[in-house]
């Protein structure tokens, strides 16, 4: 029987479900390997269990964490698709303000008062976190990336499906710009982030002529004193190394435990 | 062997016409101030950087290619064999080489070294079928340098800026947008045969001509002579310079990927999705910088501290490797690693203060 595999989304804007939908060339022959059972972007069929599954987003309310909880426990291997999964994604950065201010920022001061007074809106403050997947069940495989690269993906699951470990590589974005023989980034004036980045998806925004925002999540054990000090020679401010680095949470909102 | 004279720009032509043979690469503007190694195409506009900045609008910044021109020998992601399953229902590997003519022109005496120096990797103990296939039909136009190429050269202290071996022919700049171009293997006595260039009777005084022109001293030279430096790194175990140096560095493993004698490889398995009865083996480069790349099975690290890998790659390239193979240093001196870093870490540097600290010491 083949391994049957199911995609769910939380607080996401989808794009990694559509870049998966993007194996156009290749999707016939993954239907060979594996039955896709429940995909919302692509089929409206529902499933009891699924041997494995991947969860698209972040957790943003407790509703949400129960259903993961419920899907974590239907499934033999769960993994984390895209940025918003493995470390919150630019959502995440309503962790740095307290729910007050962010209601406020968000709704006005007059609909913040509103939130707060009227019972019916106290749900709201019921999470006060956006959260990783990993902060809620356990996970067994991270595909990082906003959106997630469709060759790791791919890579996942052959892997899984030939019954092997499958390798994401521990090492920063520089390792493939170097592969593909790149002008780095600094070289011409810019700031990168690729030094801290994880790595694994080929490097594609320098590829094309972009800089590294970090979208892969901070690579852990990484030069983070030395990077802000880099940065700062290159006449950012640390307002900006700050922005920069909250862009995708990846520097600020750091995923905790161990990292497959 | 024959020797001609001619302009550049009829070389450089001359370069266009050869892509009837193989693949022809030469540097190429990559960016706002780099160079690939690159493919010539017919549009290509080619032009000796360091000593032709005339004949172009945007002047060339001279500077040595991100990735060295020897990679072409083993590039990235290189298939070593693939694997089917034939009528019996068992196995074949089927090994993968790659034999197909290419010519690398524009390679400086640097990365003409490293060549030579990889080839006598890849030729010792077991050989690497896979190098050796390509290399046994490479054929190499190389060029001397009259001026360094970049701030971070020191290819003199490391002694490979009059490196010749390896070469086919041998490009030496003249006055007046000439070159001095040499055959050294039968190879590019062929190659120039119908090349139609005008003979050279004064090969000797062209070349003390070009000597006399060039630039003194030649780059950055090291405190001490070559010989010392290799004794100095290879006596330093425990040294205070291992950890100065590492202060800034993030691991990210720039130095190995842009060396041209760096040449560690990381294998992978993989079945094709549309026949997983049938699949490949590739290797892709790796890097002693890097966290994982001492990490064996079972998790064990045999590196985890930074200052202990970036000793372990100095002592690569100027103690361990000189003393295999006999052949002077593994450093070649083309300044690549300390330009690509982006926080100025060179081996320059680190050989220097470890000269300096052995000196200090009673």
């Amino acid at each position: 029987m083949k391994p049957r595999i199911a995609f769910f989304d939380m607080a996401s804007c989808e794009g990694c479900q559509l870049a998966i939908l993007d194996c156009e060339d290749v999707f016939l022959h993954i239907l060979d390997l594996v039955d896709i059972v429940e995909f919302r972007e692509a089929l409206s069929e529902k499933a009891p269990r699924f041997d494995v599954a991947f969860i698209e987003g972040s957790i943003n309310r407790e509703i949400d964490a129960e259903r993961l909880r419920d899907i974590r426990a239907r499934c033999t291997w769960l993994v984390s698709l895209g940025a918003c999964a493995c470390h919150g994604n630019v959502q995440a950065r309503s962790n740095a303000l307290s729910p007050a201010e962010n209601l406020q920022r968000v709704y006005g001061p007059e609909a913040c008062h509103v939130a707060q007074t009227d019972s019916q809106y106290w749900p709201l403050w019921a999470h006060t976190r956006v959260r990783a997947v990993h902060e809620v069940v356990k996970v067994d495989y991270h595909l990082r990336g906003c959106p997630v690269d469709r060759d790791e993906f791919l890579h996942l699951v052959k892997r899984l499906v030939a019954g092997s470990l499958p390798r994401f590589a521990r090492q920063p974005v520089c390792v493939e710009c170097k592969h593909n023989g790149n002008e780095c980034v600094f070289e011409h004036g810019d700031t990168c982030m690729g030094q801290i980045t994880w790595g694994g998806c080929d490097a594609i925004c320098i590829n094309g002529g972009y800089r590294c925002d970090g979208c892969r999540g901070l690579l852990p054990g990484v030069n983070l004193d030395s990077h802000r000090a880099l940065l700062r020679e290159r006449g950012l401010s640390d307002t900006d190394i700050d922005s920069r680095y909250r862009l995708f949470c990846s520097a600020d909102v750091q995923p905790r435990g161990t990292r497959p | 062997m024959r020797g001609f004279l001619t302009t550049r720009a009829t070389v450089l032509d001359w370069l266009h016409t050869l892509d009837q043979l193989g693949d022809v690469f030469f540097p190429q503007p990559m960016g706002e101030s780099s160079f690939r190694f690159d493919k010539v195409r017919k549009h290509s506009l080619l032009a000796f950087e360091d000593f032709d900045a005339t004949s172009t609008e945007k002047p060339f910044r001279a500077s040595t290619c991100v990735q060295p021109p020897g990679k072409k020998l083993s590039p990235n992601n290189e298939q070593i064999f693939h694997f089917s399953k034939n009528e019996n229902g068992e196995y074949q590997l089927t090994p993968t080489l790659d034999d197909r003519q290419r010519i690398l022109a524009g390679v400086r005496p640097c990365d003409l070294k490293a060549i030579h120096l990889m080839d006598r990797i890849n030729s010792d103990g077991i050989p690497d079928a896979h190098y050796l296939s390509r290399r046994q039909n490479t054929t190499i136009i190389a060029h001397d340098c009259l001026q360094p190429c970049d701030q971070h050269c020191f290819c003199d202290a490391t002694g490979s800026l009059r490196w010749r071996e390896g070469a086919d022919i041998f490009l030496t700049p003249q006055p007046e947008a000439k070159l001095l171009i040499e055959a050294l293997t039968e190879r590019g006595e062929q190659l120039l045969a119908d090349a139609g260039f005008t003979p050279c009777k004064n090969i000797e005084g062209r070349k003390t001509l070009a000597e006399a022109q060039r630039t003194k001293p030649f780059g950055r030279q090291f405190n001490a002579p070559l010989q010392q430096v290799i004794d100095t790194v290879s006596n330093s175990g425990e040294s205070p310079v291992w950890d100065k140096h590492v202060e800034r560095c993030f691991s990210c493993g720039t130095c190995n990927l842009v060396c041209p004698t760096c040449y560690c490889f990381d294998v992978q398995d993989d079945f094709n999705v549309d026949d997983p009865d049938s699949g490949q083996r590739t290797r892709s480069w790796d890097g002693c910088m890097l966290e994982a790349f001492a990490v064996v099975a079972g998790g064990h690290n045999f590196r985890p501290q930074l200052a202990a890998r970036q000793r372990h790659r100095i002592k690569r390239k100027l103690a361990w490797l000189p003393a295999r193979f006999g052949d002077g240093s593994f450093c070649v001196g083309c300044g690549r690693c300390g330009h690509q870093c982006t926080v100025d870490i060179d081996i320059f540097d680190i050989a220097n203060d470890l000269l300096a600290t052995a000196e200090t010491k009673p």
